[in-house]
This record gives structure tokens, sequence and C-alpha cells, in this order.
């Protein structure tokens, strides 16, 4: 039977009711707006802002990669501009970043309808490799001007100026919540934004042009202009995220936030959680940061040494304790290929697969 | 009235001379049906008609005004869209989707649209599977659905390219009938077709391409007794 | 007729800058054909080129350094090497996304290349190895220029490599089957050719040709686990330059872009030179994609 050869369920409607679903993730939002409350290891924290950040990062990606079809490897140009206007207004102008991401914004956007309108009329890997060569070009001009940018020294801002409203103090950036709510908050933004491009004459016309860019253009949709409006969107959200970074952590430099290491986690969020789903990039997130952060920490070697499969003292265990840490992108190249080979759609594709084998058979 | 004028259109490739200075009208409301052997250069003059690349040479006239060198898009909102000859389903969008995506082009309203796709699903009807991925349709299914999104953007001339290619007969006769019906709405069409049968039955008048030239025109019954198009036409038959 | 000093030495850092240039181009062609030849047969972009070369780089370290191997007699083990590791990557892992959809066959790519660069980095530590042979800095007279030796004979074995190739290509059957597979894969399938095992050998002679680039660059270069990267940017800027699927063309834009490297690297600065490469490759994107050369056929 047809179906059977494709690798989705043909109804293309969600199984669960909608109220439900609402309810559901209204059930979850509150819960995070109410976690801090509860939670207050710095380190829990710390971890779900990272989670926010990559969900930012990965929802902007999907928007043009993964509704829209057009596989940019060079987003981290836009997550440097957020990075370096933000960092860059705080240090030489003093302006608070709460003024200075929206200009890392509106940069990014104008970064991107210039980049959209060179590059958008290349079609499949040579769009890519354009992309490529574009966030090259800036990672390499940053480094260069030293003048403005520091350079390869970086920027570094350890003072944010405290938020007051109306004379009262609302924080000083001191811990970690207010760097957690600003987070949660984009990340909902960005949701939501996904949710209502798709749901919207743009989400049509954009997964149109994925499918197939000729029958779009034949019906009557304007090719270049869509994919700026996509890239524009993306690029835009891909700056917040790259400034909530720079403010968070404190010091940027061209390779960290303009570097093709950059746009490579950029894309994996999606990858890993399945493009052109509004959950995929969070499901990516919330697979990717633990895994690098578990990496990094150690706690992989330690639970394999507590389960015994791994004894402390032999010569694997002395090697996974040393090097495991900085495995962290082999483990990232793993679990692309697997990913590729075995779970094209993504976790959640695969996952969606199983639930509806089980409920065929 | 002419809706579309084709004048002393030629295409080149290189050399190569696809289409070569092929004159005619397509009168509104017509059945106009294109045919000739393989490579005679009719889905060439389809992209040229539909601004997929502009005419080396000649005038393209839709609706008294000039099409030349204007891209696909803005053919398709000043009333012309086409089928495509290898069928070109959204594959991982909905049935309904499918043919949304045509009815956007009218209404920017995603409601407005959806009532739109809907009556044009039951115009070739499918309206009984609006929620199935357009990739898992067999291909006569995949054919109509196309025909639904075409009509969905609300054309005035609509330009079919071997709509009935792979086709068994039930499903033929059932394109047959949805090109007349279309007719009868009052769109004007130009139908590539390899089935005689079909282009007699269908085709108010006859264009006969040959190696790039336009060998005849006139009604089906004198397409069919001209000499010249059988002798371009022995042994492609049937 | 005697120049003005000053413009005599403006020509010779010219002339010095161009014929480093065409030397070093000459392996980066290298790098371009293999690449083409995998673009050519397969349709992949192997954005894991840069990572082969690689290999073949720190092969010929080891080599060295353990078994004081000329890095230019190690060649002859890299190239077969390099050659089998291929063909089991495409056995293994690229001929199962032959017939999905384009991003994944990048993606795939991408994968393996973190993959090479993470294993050596962590076998071998992201120090950076010199690779110094006795006549790494020496360099012999030309036309009254001096032009370092170890690039000399990279271009002579450059050179050979190349001609063996066309040799390969024009005129043994399994080459002229290979030509075929670029051209129509179809219709070579058709005609009974066993498409599959020419993406097999294609894949293996792209990596044997980047390990045999890796080599001879190995004297001249920092090798380090992350080098492959800027090469496979190269690689592409090359092949796009010359036209995908193109042997010739890449053979030139390798020249090309070798020449304007050097050319800009003398003149612009060390920092820009890479940007120069890049915007050369947009504007060749945006205004003939098919290549300088055009659509050609291997």
């Amino acid at each position: 039977m047809l179906t059977d050869s494709l690798t989705r369920p043909a109804v293309a409607a969600s199984r669960l009711p909608t109220a439900l679903k609402i309810a559901a993730i209204g059930a979850i939002v509150v819960g995070l707006f109410f976690l801090p409350r509860y939670v207050e290891s710095t380190y829990a924290l710390h971890m779900m802002i990272l989670i926010f950040i990559n969900v930012i990062m990965g929802s902007s990606w999907n928007i043009l990669g993964g509704y829209t079809g057009q596989f940019s490897i060079g987003h981290a140009a836009y997550f440097g501009v957020g990075a370096y206007s933000v960092m860059m207004l705080m240090q030489y102008r003093q302006i608070a970043p709460w003024w200075g991401i929206w200009v890392g914004v509106l940069a990014a956007v104008v970064v991107a309808v210039v980049i959209g309108s060179i590059c958008f009329r290349l079609r499949g890997p040579y769009f890519v490799l354009a992309s490529i060569a574009v966030a090259e070009i800036f990672r390499v001009t940053v480094l260069n001007v030293k003048g403005v940018t520091n350079g390869a020294e970086g920027i570094l801002v350890t003072e944010i100026p405290p938020l007051t409203i109306g004379g009262t103090v609302i924080t000083d950036w001191f811990s970690k919540v207010p760097f957690y709510y600003a987070g949660l908050v984009f990340a909902i933004l960005i949701i939501f934004v996904t949710w209502l491009v798709r749901e919207s004459k743009l989400g049509y016309y954009f997964q149109a042009i994925r499918e197939d860019q000729d029958a779009a253009h034949s019906l009557g949709i304007n090719l270049t202009f869509y994919k700026n409006v996509s890239l524009s969107i993306s690029a835009a959200f891909t700056a917040l995220a790259g400034s909530l970074y720079a403010v968070y952590v404190g010091f940027i430099d061209p390779g960290t936030v303009l570097g093709i290491d950059v746009s490579i986690e950029i894309i994996m969020i999606g990858i890993i959680g399945g493009m052109g789903t509004i959950s995929g990039p969070v499901v990516g997130a919330l697979v990717l940061v633990p895994l690098s952060e578990a990496l990094r920490s150690n706690m992989i070697t330690d639970a394999l040494m507590k389960a015994g499969v791994v004894g402390e003292e032999s010569k694997v265990g002395v090697f996974l304790k040393e090097h495991l840490s900085q495995a962290h992108m082999l483990i990232y190249g793993i679990l692309v290929v697997i990913v590729i080979l075995f779970m094209p759609q993504g976790v959640l594709g695969f996952l969606k697969k199983l639930t509806t084998r089980k409920a065929r058979s | 009235m002419a809706i579309l004028e084709i004048r002393h259109v030629s295409k080149f490739f290189g050399g190569l001379a696809a289409n070569s200075d092929v004159s005619f009208e397509v009168p509104e409301g017509t059945v106009m049906g294109l045919i000739g052997p393989n490579g005679a250069g009719k889905t060439t003059l389809f992209n040229c008609i539909t601004g997929f690349y502009p005419p080396s040479r000649g005038e393209i006239v839709f609706d008294g005004r000039r099409m030349n060198g204007l891209k696909p898009d803005k053919v398709c909102k000043l009333g012309m869209v086409r089928t495509w000859q290898k069928v070109r389903p959204l594959t991982n969008l909905s049935v309904l989707d499918n043919v949304m995506v045509g009815a956007l082009r009218r209404t920017n309203s995603v409601r407005r649209a959806r009532e739109i796709a809907f009556e044009q699903l039951r115009v070739v009807r499918l309206e009984n599977k609006p929620s199935l991925l357009a990739g898992a349709l067999p291909i006569g299914e995949r054919k109509r659905l196309e025909v639904a999104r075409v009509l969905a953007t609300g054309p005035k001339l609509l330009l079919l390219d071997e709509v009935m290619g792979g086709l068994n007969p039930a499903e033929s006769e059932e394109i047959i009938q949805l090109i007349l019906d279309i007719r009868g709405r009052g769109i004007t069409q130009m139908v590539i077709e390899h089935d005689m049968k079909a282009i007699m039955r269908l085709s108010d008048r006859i264009v006969v391409l040959n190696s790039g030239e336009k060998l005849a025109e006139g009604s089906p019954e004198e397409i069919v007794n001209n000499p010249e198009v059988i002798a371009a036409y022995l042994g492609v038959e049937e | 007729m005697p120049l003005h000093p000053l413009c005599e030495r403006a020509m010779s850092v010219f002339l010095q800058s161009m014929i480093s240039g065409i030397l070093i181009g000459g392996v980066y062609a290298l790098i371009g054909i293999g690449l083409t030849i995998i673009f050519g047969v397969m349709r992949v972009i192997n954005f894991a080129h840069g990572e082969l070369l690689m290999l073949g780089m720190y092969g010929t370290y080891y080599l060295f350094t353990l078994f004081h191997v000329d890095p230019f007699v190690s060649i002859i083990i890299i190239i077969p090497l390099m050659f089998v590791f291929g063909a089991l990557l495409q056995k293994g892992f690229i001929n199962r996304v032959l017939a999905a959809p384009e991003h994944n066959q990048i993606l795939l790519t991408i994968g393996l290349g973190l993959v090479m660069s993470n294993a050596i980095m962590l076998a071998f530590t992201s120090d950076y190895k010199i690779l110094s042979t006795t006549y790494s800095s020496s360099s012999v007279k030309f036309l009254g220029l001096s032009v370092s030796t170890p690039l000399v004979i990279s271009f002579a074995i450059t050179a050979a490599i190349t001609i063996a190739l066309y040799w390969f290509l024009l005129k043994t059957d399994t080459g002229q089957a290979i030509r075929a597979t670029a051209q129509d894969r179809e219709a070579a399938r058709l005609m009974g050719i066993n498409v599959k095992r020419m993406s097999i050998i294609a894949f293996g002679l792209g990596a044997a040709l980047a390990g045999a680039a890796g080599s001879l660059i190995s004297p001249t270069y920092y090798i380090f686990p992350q080098v492959g990267g800027g090469f496979t940017l190269k690689a592409f800027v090359i092949t796009v330059l010359g036209g995908m699927g193109s042997i010739v063309g890449a053979t030139l834009g390798g020249v090309l872009i070798g020449v304007a490297e050097s050319v800009g690297g003398v003149y612009l600065g060390a920092g820009w030179k890479e940007v120069i490469v890049f915007i050369l490759f947009l504007l060749v994107l945006l205004f003939k994609p098919s290549g300088l050369l055009g659509k050609s056929n291997v």
C-alpha cells in the first residue's frame, strides 16, 4: 500500500485533541514561570538558560530551513551580528542591553535581506555553500577590523546596568534568574511566532517553496520575496539568541559567535529534533544541551564507572575521564551520522513513526 | 476574442531551435489542443508562455497584455496557470493544503482559502480525503489534485501539459469530463495531449507542432484529415 | 633595458607571488579534482573533503616522524590507503543517502567530517604539528626569483598525478565508465555499467587525491585536526569556479585560486586573503554558477 512506503502517517492531522494540547502547553508554561521559585540550583538554572537559547536558535533556523527548505549553514552570521551589536553598544556607548538587542535584531534583518537578495537565486547545495561563505566573510572581517570589534581579543562586559522601571530596581543581573526569564520569554515568543507563521498564508507559501520551488512559482508565489521574509524572521530571532548569549556569558570573540561550529550547532538542533515542526527544535534542544553538558562535566564517565561498565583505574576509564569532555563535537558528529542514517525525520519523526506503527498493529 | 496570442515565437537553446516562428491565437472560452510528436516543442512553448524562460523571439500577448519576460508568479497573478507533464504534488502537504496554496493567490485569508480549496476539491472529486498527504495519492488522483490546485488560483487560462499521461482509460475519462466541466465555467484551456481520441473530443481547435514549427491549425476534423499531420505522426500514433 | 629599481622590485614581488600561487594552485587543483569527480559521479557534495586531506597530512606526518619516510615518497602509500578508506566510506555511509534529499547528504558528510577531525583530535591532540624536512625552507632560483623547493617538488608530483589521472579517465575502460556515469547515470546503467561500483571508485579516487594533496602540502603547512575545514571550502570554490563535474575546470580553478590567494595575500595582507577567495566564490555563484568553463562533462 502506498501509505506504507512513506515514513510518516498518511493523515497529516494530529491525533491529540486540541483542547488537551493547549491545556498541557499552558501547564508547562506556567510551571516554567514558577520554576525559579522552587529550584535554587544555579547549575539547573544555567542548563535551562542554555536550553532556552538553543530553543530560540533552533526554532529560528527552523523557519528558514525546516519550513521554507532553505538550508543555511551560515546562521552564525546573524547570531554574531546580534552578539556583537549588543556588546559593542554596551562597551563603547554604554547602551543598556535591553535596547541594544533590538539594534542587533534590526541589523540582522538588514543583513539578511541583503544576503538573501544575493543568495536566494541559488538552489540546493549552491545556496548552502553561499551561506557558509557569507558567514565566513563576516567572521574574517570582524576578526580583522580590530579597531571596531577588538578582533581576536573579543569583547568582555561584566557590568550590566541594573534594570529599573520608575525608580524601582527590578534586577541587577547578578543572579541567573533574570536571564532565565529573559530566555523563557523569548523562547515562548519564537515558538508562538512559529505557530503564527505556520497557520498563516506565510506558512503555506513557505512550505510550498520547500516542497517544489517551480510549482510554487507557477502558483503565483514570488520566491525571492517570500524567502527573504522567512530569512528576516529567522535572522531576527537568531540575533536575539546571540544577544542573549552574549550578555549572559559576558564575553564574545569571532570564533565563539561567528564560527562555522556555531552554524553547525544551530542546524543540529533542528535536525536532531525534527525539522519543519514546532516542537522539533524544542526536542532537539532538550536532547543536545544536557548531552553536551553531561559530556563537558564528566557526568557520563562517572555514570559509566558507577554502573561498573568501566573500571575506574582501567585504561579505558582513565582515557574517558581525560578526554570525553573534549569529545562533545565528536559525539555530535556521530549523532548526526546516526540520525541521518536511521532517523532522518529527527527524534520527533522517529517517535511518531513508532507510535503509528503501534497504532496500526 | 483571443485571450492568448502567440506571435512569431521562437526559442533557441544554443544552436537548437526548440520553437520556430510559431503563431496562433486561442479564442476565449475554448479548448485549444496542442499536439505533435515527441520533441515538437510543446512543453517548451508552455514554458515560454508561463514565464519560465522568455522567448528568444516573438511576442506573447495575454488578455491584451505583452507577457514577454514576466516571471511565472506574475503570469499566475494575471490569470494564466499551468500543470506539469511530470506531476508535481507538494508531497509533504495534505491534499487540502495543496489546493489552499493555490487558493491563497486569490485571498490573504486562510479561512477563505480553505473554503475555495474545498470547492475545487469537490470539482475534481477529491473532497473525501482532504487530510491525506499528497505523496500518498496514486497518479490519477495526483493529476486531479494538480488541476484543483491551479483552479483554486482563479485562472482565466489553464495550460494542461499531458494531464492524461500515465492514466488508465477510466482515469482519463474522469479528466476529460473535468476539462469539459471547466470549459463550462468559461475558463479557457490549452491542452497538450498524446491521446488522440481525447483531443478530438475535447478541442474546439487544434494546433499541430512538429520539430519546433507550427505544422497545421484548424478544427479537429481538418487536422485529422490533414496529410502532413498524418505523415508527421506515422508510426507514432497510439 | 633596465627598469627603475622600484619598478623592478615591484615586478619581482608580483612575479614571485604569481609563481608561488601557480605552484600551490597545482595542489589545490588536486583537491578540487577529487571533489568534482565525487560530485560528477554521485551528485554528492562532500563536506568532509578537507578532512580527507587532513588524514593524508597526519598519515604523512607519522610516516615521517616514526619511519623517516620522506613526505613526497609517502604519497605512494597514502594514495592507495586513502583510496580504500574512501571506498569504504562510500560503501558504508554515502551510499545509503544517494536517494535521500540533498540536505541529508550534506549533513551526513558534515557529520563524517566532524567524526574524522575530532577523532584525530582525541587521538593526537590539537597541537599544531610541523613536518620539517632538510629542504623545507630551501629554495631554488628560477628566472632570477627564489621559489620554495617543496612547492616545486609538489607541483611536479601534482602534474604527474594529474597526467596519470587524465590518462586513466580517457584511455582505460574503468575511466571511461566513470565518465559515462558522471555524464548520465541512468544511461550508463542501461549500458550495463555497474554504477554502484563506479560510485565506490569515484569516492575512493576523490579521497586518494585529497589525501595526496595532504601529503604534498604537509612540509609547508601547519598540521592540526581542524585544518580540513578551510580546505573543504576552498575545494568548493575551485570546483564551482571550474564548473561542478569538470576536471579540466577544477585544474584551472585550482591554479586560479592559488594565484588569487597568493597575490591577494601579498597586497592585502594575510588576514584578508581568505575573504578574497570567498568574495570570488560569491561572484562566481551569482554571475556564472555553471563555472567559468560552463557546464562540462568529466
